[in-house]
């Protein structure tokens, strides 16, 4: 048996150290949402004397956090499967098909990555208003599908790009249209570059704050982050309800990942290695 | 082949809708932003053009200058904070066999989680009578203020947001940084041990420099992204106190959808492009040199 | 399969969107299929989480009328909260989506929806049906006056006072003061006895703002004078005005710098301080949130002024709306004896009509209120509310909470709304 080294122990302590600095909040506030309001001033670290599940009900129905849930969820699975769509369209034309701007129209979709969404939103927003996709999720939907797609394009144009040319050869010969090809042959080889953007889209709309703050005030309509800061925000006593709805507005997130974590966290990386 | 790859008709139907989406939706209201950033143009009135007002105000708006500070001040934090917490974590995973996938996830997950939800979690720990302050309260102290305090240069809340944002995005960097030493060959490691490389010596000359590209990469992320920065602050104090804790990305939000002054806002959206233009570059012409063989 | 499946998927969802996308735009045009007349309405409270009475109230008013016109009119309800109820309700319009019927601030708040013409004129509507002639008298409407016109009618009238904890005046054997000198003793009194004696929000600016209004007040400060440039903020009366805040200032609660105004009313009424400088309107709240509480609040008027500082929310009309009828309608309800009666006796404000009410019934701390107000000698608005423009009375609150931060000496405070006001309001 090998003998622990010292350095190894000192390593594991810290690491140890920083878990509980990660874990430390979200257990906090998980136990303190199944408390009462006055329980949290008197036992704030104790493990609640009766649990109960009144503070999450309050939060997802008047909260709103429960319809906010699913109009999140509409909108990050439409744009999701849209931007692996279009994106992964675009980039066989560019990495793929043979015209003169391929390269310029590459350049012309990575510019987007650069761009903050801060800039965008006032000429959207007045224009959106003007066309009543404000206050609707369509409005939502799309300015979030075009910030997907420079990454998307990018990284589909790199799986595309090291595709064995003598697959499309064959499927030529086979007598494929290029539509045939592109949906049947190349996309589903693309299949771990998909994934990968995919979950980027769809971890990054999930969680998207500033611009559906400003597009959509109608209750129903507004994606969970928005509910939920509005329902907390710093107006509220109420303590152990927000709580709750904080719990609410992550815990699917934490499930998933649980569930997922080598694979998340590997595809978000190599998607940001190559972004 | 050659022909059906050339056919015009299907390129047309392959980039169409990614480039129509692009245009108007990006492209357009981009020259829009800039157009409107020269205009007095407020929600109920149409624009009107008034050359470099805009930017003149800027000069002598103490929130704008407060914001820039602070922007500023969190794009150094969050560069050299992550860069060294990133890289040191990184460096203990790697060496580590047991556990590196748990720890790793477990730094990791912050990342996913909305940033909305964290800054108000983040919020009600510092605030004034739960979280830390009533685990002081336990050991006899009575805890600062933590994001109402103002005194200094670069006041409390700011630094308390900032080591949250680190705390929040430092695996974002680790990650990175951590695919980057894993490509590292083996070899070139045996060798400097067999010249009497310690591990961190071998750190020092081989992993430092052959991870130079990456470290440009994970800064331009993390400078794009804290000066874009805005869920955590809007959730954990809205910019208050007064106003001190404001950032380029909230005084925007504020500007233009509290005060409506949508030209003066597109005027501080496009200082945080040129802004975001300018740090690109400027990493990736220091940090990034040329690659090594590996 | 698999593949026909996402795409079925896909598609559902994109109709589902779309569907609840084109819901948002019908909602707001003209009447429905079944020829019910849908209108909108916007308020600044969610009415289904709230513990407001008065907001309690108002939801009872909206499903009055809404029971009553079944199959005529509808209202349907927009809510925000306080903070970005301005910022949602300038999108709306902004989007041309105006909400038929909004509530809104006397003051610059609904001079911003007059002069551009999006708030209605009122008077045709109000001289119907002797509707103009249940209000108490015609100076309620005089906030809400422009050029002759009334563009707003008012719900409610709420005061600015000071509420306090009877039991922790008695026990410090404090008395209430009548002038700014025992005030200071007061709480100077509170403290010893070991109480936080003030508790006040300066992360809400404009609750520290109404106390450096009232300040301004005692010191003769003359808002239309400095606005038309005949007087001068750097007068010495902002700055000593200013300094009376700093000297209050060493009695508030610890953490005022941050506390919200729901945090700085929360330590009043769970007994955390003695004293909460606040509208009226925080009675519903005060009593809503801890009942127990109402019979140890007491109520006294700003000690040093004359007048007090009065608030009404008031109702908008959009002036293109195309139901007027509907939108009339709909305010009547909230002027009614029922509605009216309700502000008196559960909500605690003071209503704007001659309707009778069971005072035995009404919160004690009305009376006090009621009192109050027959005695003083007049009413100003708002500081914030009565400056040339939101944005003047935004940078009062903010120079405000400077001084009291220290950021700011009053004679620099002052200086500055000089610079300000000659930059942009005169």
């Amino acid at each position: 048996m090998k003998k622990v080294s010292i350095p190894k122990i000192i390593i594991y302590i810290f690491l140890i150290i920083m878990a509980f600095i990660y874990l430390a909040p979200l257990v906090w506030v998980f136990n303190v949402s199944f408390k009462t309001n006055s329980e949290i001033f008197t036992a704030p670290f104790a493990l609640p004397k009766a649990p109960t599940f009144e503070n999450f009900a309050f939060a997802w129905s008047a909260g709103k956090l429960g319809i906010a849930t699913l109009n999140s969820f509409i909108v990050c699975i439409v744009t999701l499967l849209l931007s692996m769509i279009i994106g992964s369209m675009a980039a066989f034309g560019i990495a793929r098909m043979r015209w003169k701007l391929s390269k310029l129209s590459l350049t012309y979709f990575l510019i987007g990555m650069m761009i903050p969404v801060h800039c965008v939103m006032i000429p959207l927003f007045t224009r959106f208003a003007k066309v009543s996709l404000t206050n609707s999720l369509v409005g939502l939907i799309l300015p979030y599908l075009t910030f997907a797609l420079p990454i998307t394009i990018f990284i589909m144009v790199g799986f595309f790009e090291s595709m064995p040319n003598e697959l499309i050869e064959s499927a030529c010969i086979d007598g494929a249209t290029i539509f045939q090809i592109f949906f049947k042959v190349c996309l589903p080889l693309g299949k771990t570059g998909l994934f990968v953007t995919g979950l980027m889209t769809f971890i990054a709309n999930w969680n998207e704050l500033l611009l559906a703050m400003v597009f959509i005030s109608d209750d129903l309509k507004k994606t969970l982050p928005v509910s939920l800061s509005k329902f907390v925000g710093p107006y509220n006593t109420n303590y152990s309800q927000m709580f709750a709805a904080i719990i609410i507005a992550i815990i699917p997130t934490i499930i998933v990942y649980c569930a997922f974590s080598n694979q998340i966290v590997d595809g978000l990386t190599a998607g940001a290695v190559k972004g | 082949m050659d022909k059906l790859l050339r056919n015009k008709k299907a390129i047309f139907v392959f980039m169409a809708p990614a480039f129509i989406l692009f245009t108007f939706i990006l492209f357009i209201p981009i020259c829009q932003s800039v157009y409107y950033s020269f205009c007095d143009y407020n929600a109920l009135t149409p624009p009107k053009f008034i050359g470099l007002e805009n930017y003149k105000t800027m000069l002598t708006d103490k929130t704008l200058l407060i914001a820039l500070k602070n922007s500023l001040f969190f794009l150094i934090f969050s560069c050299v904070t992550q860069l060294i917490m990133g890289l040191f974590l990184a460096a203990l995973l790697t060496n580590i066999d047991k556990g590196r996938n748990l720890f790793k996830n477990i730094i990791y997950l912050p990342c996913v989680l909305s940033s909305a939800a964290l800054g108000l979690l983040w919020m009600f720990i510092f605030s004034p009578k739960l979280g830390i302050n009533q685990l002081l309260a336990k050991l006899g102290i009575e805890g600062p203020l933590w994001l109402m305090d103002t005194n200094g240069y670069i006041i409390l809340p700011m630094w308390i947001i900032a080591f949250v944002a680190l705390w929040q995005y430092v695996g974002q960097s680790m990650m990175l940084y951590m695919a980057q030493i894993s490509g590292i060959s083996k070899s070139l490691y045996e060798a400097s041990y067999i010249d009497g490389c310690n591990k961190v010596k071998s750190f020092r000359y081989i992993t430092l420099p052959l991870i130079r590209p990456m470290v440009a990469t994970a800064m331009s992320l993390n400078a794009i992204g804290s000066l874009k920065f805005f869920d955590l602050i809007f959730n954990m104090t809205e910019g208050g106190p007064n106003h001190k804790t404001e950032v380029l990305a909230t005084h925007l939000y504020q500007q233009g959808f509290k005060y409506f002054k949508y030209g003066y806002a597109s005027a501080i959206g496009v200082l945080l492009l040129v802004l975001c233009l300018i740090v690109t570059a400027f990493i990736n012409k220091v940090v990034k040199t040329e690659q090594y063989e590996m | 399969m698999k593949k026909r499946f996402l795409a079925t998927l896909l598609a559902s969802l994109m109709a589902a969107s779309l569907f609840t996308g084109c819901g948002s735009s019908s909602s707001t045009e003209s009447a429905s299929a079944d020829g019910v007349e849908e209108i909108t309405w916007m308020f600044w409270d969610d009415l289904n989480a709230t513990e407001d009475l008065i907001s309690l109230g108002y939801k009872d008013t909206i499903d009055r009328f809404n029971k009553d016109y079944e199959g005529k009119y509808h209202v349907n309800v927009v809510t925000t909260n306080l903070e970005e109820y301005y910022a949602k309700l300038n999108a709306l319009v902004a989007a041309g989506d105006t909400p038929d019927v909004f509530i809104v601030s006397p003051g610059p708040n609904l001079t911003d929806y007059v002069e551009p013409g999006i708030a209605a004129p009122l008077d045709d509507y109000l001289a119907q049906d002797g509707w103009k002639d249940t209000f108490t008298s015609d100076a309620v409407f005089s906030q809400q006056t422009y050029d002759g016109k009334i563009y707003a009618v008012p719900l409610n009238t709420a005061a600015a006072c000071c509420f306090y904890n009877t039991e922790m005046f008695e026990d410090a054997g404090v008395e209430v003061p009548t002038n700014w000198d025992e005030m200071l003793t007061a709480c100077d009194k509170l403290q010893s006895a070991g109480y936080t004696p003030i508790t006040i929000s300066a992360g809400t600016a404009w609750c520290l703002s109404m106390v450096a209004g009232y300040l301004c007040e005692e010191e003769g400060v003359d808002l239309a004078a400095l606005a038309d440039g005949s007087a001068s903020w750097e007068d010495g009366k902002l700055e000593s005005a200013a300094t009376k805040l700093k000297d209050l200032s060493q009695y508030f609660q610890p953490t005022a710098a941050g506390d919200t105004n729901d945090v700085a009313t929360a330590n009043f009424y769970s007994e955390e301080a003695a004293i909460l400088i606040q509208g009226s309107w925080a009675i519903g709240q005060i009593n809503g949130e801890n009942p127990d509480f109402e019979s140890k609040c007491g109520v006294f008027q700003f000690p040093g002024t004359d007048r007090i500082i009065a608030k009404s929310d008031s109702l908008a009309m959009s002036s293109t709306t195309k139901h007027p009828e509907a939108c009339a309608a709909l305010m009547k309800y909230f002027t009614d004896d029922t509605a009216q009666r309700y502000t008196a006796e559960v909500g605690g404000k003071i209503p704007v009509t001659n309707v009778e009410y069971d005072a035995e019934k009404a919160p004690a701390q009305l009376a006090y209120v009621m009192d109050i107000f027959e005695n003083s000698k007049g009413t100003f608005g708002f500081y914030n509310e009565s400056m040339p423009s939101t944005e003047a009375g935004s940078h009062f609150d903010d120079t405000m909470v400077a001084v009291f931060l220290g950021d700011m000496t009053p004679a620099e405070a002052a200086k500055d709304m000089e610079e300000y006001y000659a930059a942009n309001c005169r």
